[in-house]
């Protein structure tokens, strides 16, 4: 009997350590639609989004070593940057935009603010090489990287393979960046019918789904497509947004429509940040709206709320926030990694 | 046995000219208008090399993508004992590789072929300095790309070949600074209608050799 005993434990034991290498990184949430990230062509190892978390931490992206990705993008205001309207980088120099949040990166086909980027692969570019952000080449990054003990043993791990290229830098900086999922805030333990909104939360949904979800569409809270909000134009920066790109005047003023979620932490609101609270930016619906040829046929009538439906409509808003996305501990500094 | 180098004996090499000599990076040269240019940097794409006969595919390069570069040899290794009378090949990188995230090998980024502030491949780049630019340093640079309608720059090239021998396809220069108007024309750095329209005119301008 004990033989038998022995055998069924050594029996799990080998079981156990089959299913482990086969772990799974990432879920698609109950509901949600399918990812747009093909990860049949980057697939998904510890390694490699380990080596994508020491890379997105550490300021050796940057020319001068002092700035790096959670410089504008970090983790407790969901992987945003707070109290300044647009993203500053070396030598205090200031961009455009403000820098959005990292959240679902993996549902969305096209990036930045006007979609210029066509790859969540291809992203990280950018900002590495944008003079008033990182300001670096990639072949200068690569010669950094190339030069670290630290570097070449994470690419070894990750690759099997010391030799660092542009190709498995972006791709890791990929893999860690999609492992950025928030999906577990009080609004979807409510969809999953594992909490109740309060009264005041509930009258917000009801207002939210009525004047907001046809472009901040559930679950993910945007469509993701290019629309304009009738945000006045600022005279200093004269951003067109997507117009800049494809030159077609019917873009004029259009701009990616955020998620909400992790709203209440990723202020300031707009491409250009010009709104530090959410009541400034129902101001702008109710009050603000510029009419134009390219606004948003769903802006066409001003979004009016009095002051207890504007509570309620922010007690909603509130409810997208996910503190176990804002504090998880495998999003955070590497320090076991970067401190050797 | 075949072995695969005896399979693969033919190559098809890709050279910028000037006239009738290999081109110099560096060099001054003369053009007919009596104007000096000098080209500091050229680098293109070549891809999905094809051989055809009779107007039907008969070899097709698999992950077919060169980056020809003005200071480096590139040969090309295609197979022997097929009868071919053309020869197909792309300047540039179609829009689906275009759309596909970080490659490796001459797709890599860091072969400085990419655009970083709007994603896609350059497929052609041309720098160097003229007389003809009234600009700093009298500097021309040509960054030809574009995937995207209404700015697709990639263009089809195909070319008449004879069987049996080395394939050597030149572009020259010296035509290509006929065509260019560089006293009007010497920075195209994205996806318009001027880079589409270059790339249209410098494609007409391969030759075997």
């Amino acid at each position: 009997m004990k033989k038998i005993i022995f055998i069924l434990l050594i029996g799990s034991f080998s079981l156990v350590a089959y299913i482990v290498p086969k772990q799974m990184f990432y879920t698609v949430p109950k509901s949600w639609p399918k990812p747009k990230y093909d990860f049949s062509k980057n697939p998904l190892t510890a390694e490699k989004i380990e080596l994508g978390r020491a890379l997105f931490y550490d300021p050796i992206l940057s020319i001068d070593n002092t700035i790096s990705c959670t410089s504008c993008h970090s983790q407790f205001t969901a992987f945003t940057h707070v109290d300044h309207p647009l993203s500053h980088g070396i030598e205090g120099k200031m961009g455009t935009r403000n820098s959005p949040a990292l959240i679902n990166l993996a549902w969305h086909s096209l990036y930045m603010w006007d979609g210029a980027i066509n790859h969540l692969d291809m992203q990280s570019l950018a900002p590495i090489t944008h003079p008033d952000e990182m300001g670096s080449t990639l072949e200068g990054v690569m010669r950094k990287l190339q030069k670290s003990p630290v570097y070449r043993k994470l690419f070894y791990k990750a690759y099997g393979d010391s030799t660092i290229t542009g190709q498995y830098t972006l791709q890791a900086l990929s893999q860690f960046m999609l492992t950025l999922v928030s999906s577990n805030s009080k609004y979807d333990s409510v969809m999953a019918k594992k909490a109740k909104f309060t009264l005041q939360e509930e009258n917000g949904y009801k207002l939210f789904q009525k004047n907001c979800s046809s472009c901040h569409t559930e679950p993910l809270f945007s469509d993701y497509q290019f629309k304009n909000n009738g945000l006045p134009v600022d005279p200093l920066l004269k951003d067109y947004g997507r117009m800049k790109l494809t030159k077609n005047p019917q873009d004029s003023l259009k701009f990616k429509v955020p998620t909400l979620r992790n709203i209440e932490f990723s202020y300031p609101y707009m491409h250009d940040g010009r709104f530090k609270r959410l009541s400034d930016v129902l101001t702008h619906y109710a009050m603000g709206i510029q009419h134009s040829n390219t606004l948003a046929p769903e802006l066409q009538k001003p979004v009016v709320l009095n002051s207890v439906e504007r509570e309620e409509l922010i007690a909603f808003l509130k409810t997208l926030t996910d503190k176990t996305f804002l504090f998880n501990p495998k999003f955070s500094y590497p320090k076991e990694v970067l401190t050797k | 046995m075949f072995s695969v180098s005896s399979l693969f004996s033919q190559t098809v090499t890709v050279n910028p000219v000037f006239g009738n000599s290999n081109l110099q990076l560096d060099h001054w040269y003369k053009l007919k208008s009596g104007d000096s240019v000098k080209i500091e940097t050229l680098s293109f794409y070549i891809s999905g090399i094809e051989l055809l006969n009779n107007g039907t595919s008969v070899w097709k390069e698999k992950n077919s993508f060169h980056l020809i570069e003005a200071s480096q040899s590139n040969a090309i290794k295609i197979p022997s004992g097929i009868k071919y009378d053309h020869i197909k090949f792309n300047l540039g990188i179609d829009s689906i590789t275009n759309v596909s995230g970080a490659m490796g090998g001459d797709l890599d980024p860091t072969k400085g072929m990419y655009w970083t502030w709007q994603s896609g491949y350059i497929n052609l780049k041309l720098e160097g300095k003229s007389n003809l630019c009234a600009t700093k340093k009298n500097e021309f640079q040509f960054h030809l790309g574009g995937y995207q309608n209404p700015f697709n720059s990639l263009q089809t090239i195909e070319l008449s070949v004879k069987e049996n021998q080395r394939i050597k396809i030149v572009l020259d220069m010296e035509k290509v600074f006929a065509q260019l108007n560089l006293s009007k024309q010497n920075h195209v750095m994205m996806p318009c209608k001027e880079a589409m329209i270059a790339a249209k005119n410098i494609a007409k301008l391969f030759s075997v050799q």
